[in-house]
């Protein structure tokens, strides 16, 4: 399951040489003016052609399983908005640009996609590995992204092209918090590794609970994959919490929890959405055995039903995909390909929308497309959608992950849904509503 | 109980563990010259041995006994056939520590490849917990502990009262001098290695058994404590290798009591920069100035 990655875990400036500086330097220099000189910014081609999604992800490198969750996302809403006769004529398809998960290979890419694809509609991505250096060319380029980036620094973003309908990290500690209280607890422990990642979630944890009432009653950055936590446990359980809240990696939390059991035994975990992985469930169920898992651990992760109306359209369309796709079913029940999917069948009904595959017009009708409103309908499909369109409605597409509520820095940060492990399986056992988030956001 | 005091009970286990590894790590630098950095990853090897026994319905003792017996073998074959053949054709040693950094990539790796990068924990029955001085220890971590005194019994007890203990220190000495003397320091070599290799898989097996859960890594990440230790009691001196355990891993748990987790680390090393900058041969003098380990 690759349900959420390190997103957070950008290495700039880690192992470039700096002939590589050097070389993309000069490179972003010379190909974003040769861009803004060609495309006067963002036209693409009004002859009937077809409209390119670029998929800007990792394919190679450390982090290449990204791309092939993005293309698994892409291929299923390109097949059905090309069934349903395309987009104002032109057809639809994804094309791969890799950035190798690495800056100083992203940003050459960046502009080399630009540059040689004058019929870029959009794209997906880039991911955490390269965003925080391709934004800004992108949105210069006026390239509408939907990006699977977690970082926080996007949560102000001032960026009118940049489109995330994934959580940001941070958003994870309101739902946390919101769990917690839901189940009752007033009293907790935050005990989160001290890495950048798992650290991001705190602050938003802390002012959520404090909002909702709760008492954190203590606060540990746990250095990693030590040989033993005995000490923090002891400081921990002496400060009575009736909940853990967590994010560490897998092997800090095998040790952490057994030691817990074996001290004073354990008491609820709520966990990130990492709790629900294949790699934490294997090291901390081989530490507390299962029925201590399904008793104590619970985790918090996106909300992607695998159900209704939106979802079994994807779920078709990605299964009838499979010649671009390879094991389809796999990636069914993924929250960031149905992301995906959503991402661009939401261009496509905006290109629709605005009348205009333009990117810098269409881009102005995103929100139009996705925001609720009286009298609009709500459609669960492109095809669906250009019905509406085409007899003058206003439509709000609800995705297959559910509905999409942008903000003024164009993120929509979805509901989560409370999971257990229970004999091999994820059981969900409840939600926090994207309303409930957003209320305690403000 | 005050946590302080408990900050001092849990220590020991880390501090257990650390001394076996340490003992064993600084005994073969100190007879063969050799600065193995491949040592965490044949421990991860031998916890690997460890958790197939277990798998197999194996009990902890014979875990150990097949976690020591491999480290045993895989130390004397490592020396046989890879780094021998290098000091043979006179690699000093920072060429030596590139080959032993060499090993270790290929070992960590090479269990990556061959285990997949996920989680192992070894397959023995939930221990049962015991309380003692107001701190409670599983029958585990009991274990861990008492292997640590036996090891450290017999590491005394050979250097001490045996032939071939005297040997070793003779070598670790000056190897050619006791060559002149009539020592075999080839078959003192051969030894120093199979004894360091047994107590690197046994605290091979210990960190698995302390950690729960562990991966193709586990012993790598757990390399620069066992070097921290070694170096703070005197590279080569296994009495300042056990004192140099106690104190990192007493340090690090009570700075975490004291200070923040945050800093656990942080302090244990800050210490050990502190007692190099006052004494820079560590606790135990002799062997590290030989070996010029120190200006």
């Amino acid at each position: 399951m690759q349900f959420i990655r390190q997103r957070e875990n950008v290495m700039i400036g880690q192992t470039l040489s700096k002939f590589r500086r050097a070389t993309s330097l000069a490179l972003a220099c010379g190909l974003t003016a040769g861009v803004v000189a060609m495309t006067g910014g963002a036209t693409v081609s009004a002859a009937p052609s077809t409209i390119v999604i670029g998929n800007f992800n990792p394919f190679s490198g450390a982090d290449a399983s990204f791309g092939p969750e993005m293309v698994a996302g892409c291929q299923p809403a390109v097949r059905l908005i090309n069934n349903g006769g395309g987009v104002l004529g032109h057809k639809f398809s994804c094309v791969e640009f890799d950035t190798r998960g690495d800056p100083a290979d992203a940003v050459p890419a960046a502009n080399k996609m630009i540059a040689t694809n004058s019929s870029l509609g959009g794209i997906l991505g880039p991911s955490a590995d390269e965003a925080l250096a391709t934004v800004p060319i992108l949105d210069q380029a006026k390239v509408p992204m939907f990006v699977d980036t977690g970082q926080a620094f996007f949560d102000k973003s001032s960026y009118k092209y940049f489109w995330r309908i994934t959580p940001a990290d941070d958003v994870k500690g309101y739902a946390l918090a919101l769990w917690a209280k839901k189940a009752g607890y007033t009293r907790a422990a935050a005990i989160f590794g001290n890495d950048a990642g798992s650290q991001s979630d705190v602050p938003t944890l802390l002012k959520a609970w404090k909002k909702l009432g709760g008492k954190m009653v203590d606060n540990v950055k746990l250095a990693l994959d030590q040989s033993s936590y005995r000490t923090e446990i002891e400081q921990m359980l002496a400060t009575k919490p009736q909940v853990i809240f967590t994010e560490i990696d897998p092997q800090t939390a095998g040790t952490f929890l057994s030691e817990l059991q074996q001290l004073k035994g354990l008491i609820p975990v709520l966990g990130t959405e990492i709790t629900l992985q294949s790699p934490w469930l294997k090291a901390v169920t081989g530490a507390i055995g299962k029925s201590a898992m399904t008793k104590y651990v619970t985790g918090m992760q996106p909300y992607a039903p695998t159900a209704g109306a939106s979802w079994t359209t994807f779920d078709k369309a990605l299964l009838a995909s499979k010649s671009q796709v390879p094991q389809p079913s796999q990636w069914a029940s993924d929250p960031y390909t149905m992301t995906y999917y959503d991402g661009v069948t939401i261009m496509a009904l905006a290109m629709l929308s605005a009348k205009s595959t333009d990117r810098g017009t269409y881009n102005k009708s995103i929100m139009a497309v996705t925001e609720p409103g009286a009298g609009k309908t709500v459609v669960t499909s492109f095809a669906q959608g250009k019905a509406a369109l085409a007899k003058g409605e206003r439509i709000q597409y609800v995705g297959a992950g559910g509905p999409i509520a942008f903000n003024k820095s164009h993120n929509s940060s979805g509901a989560f849904e409370a999971a257990v492990q229970a004999n091999g399986n994820v059981k969900i056992v409840g939600e926090v509503t994207a309303n409930q988030i957003a209320a305690l956001t403000k | 109980m005050n946590l302080y005091v408990l900050s001092l009970g849990f220590g020991l286990i880390t501090a257990s563990i650390l001394a076996i590894a340490s003992v064993g790590f600084t005994l073969q630098f100190g007879v063969t010259n050799i600065l193995n950095l491949a040592y965490g990853d044949v421990m991860t090897g031998c916890a690997f041995v460890a958790y197939l026994v277990t798998r197999s319905g194996g009990s902890l003792p014979e875990a150990l006994l097949a976690g020591a017996g491999t480290g045993a073998l895989a130390s004397y074959g490592l020396n046989r056939f890879v780094y021998t053949p290098f000091v043979k054709r006179g690699t000093r040693m920072f060429g030596m520590i590139i080959v032993t950094i060499s090993v270790s990539l290929a070992l960590q790796n090479g269990l990556q490849a061959a285990f997949k990068a996920t989680f192992f924990s070894l397959a023995l029955p939930r221990p049962s917990s015991y309380t003692f001085l107001g701190m409670i220890f599983t029958s585990q971590q009991l274990v861990i502990i008492g292997l640590a005194v036996v090891a450290m019994l017999f590491v005394h007890a050979l250097l001490s009262w045996t032939k071939l203990g005297r040997a070793m220190r003779a070598t670790a000495a000056d190897p050619e001098l006791a060559r002149s003397c009539g020592i075999a320091t080839d078959r003192v070599i051969d030894a120093a290695w199979l004894l360091s290799g047994a107590l690197c898989g046994t605290a091979g097996v210990a960190l698995a058994l302390n950690v729960t859960s562990f991966t193709s890594t586990a012993g790598g990440q757990f390399l620069i404590p066992i070097i921290a230790a070694a170096v703070l009691g005197g590279v080569g001196h296994p009495y300042g290798a056990m004192i140099g355990a106690v104190v990192i891993g007493i340090s690090a748990e009570l700075s975490a009591a004291v200070i923040s987790p945050s800093y656990k680390e942080v302090i244990a090393f800050l210490i050990l920069i502190v007692v190099l900058l006052i004494r820079p041969q560590g606790i135990f003098a002799e062997v590290a100035t030989q070996k010029e380990v120190v200006a």
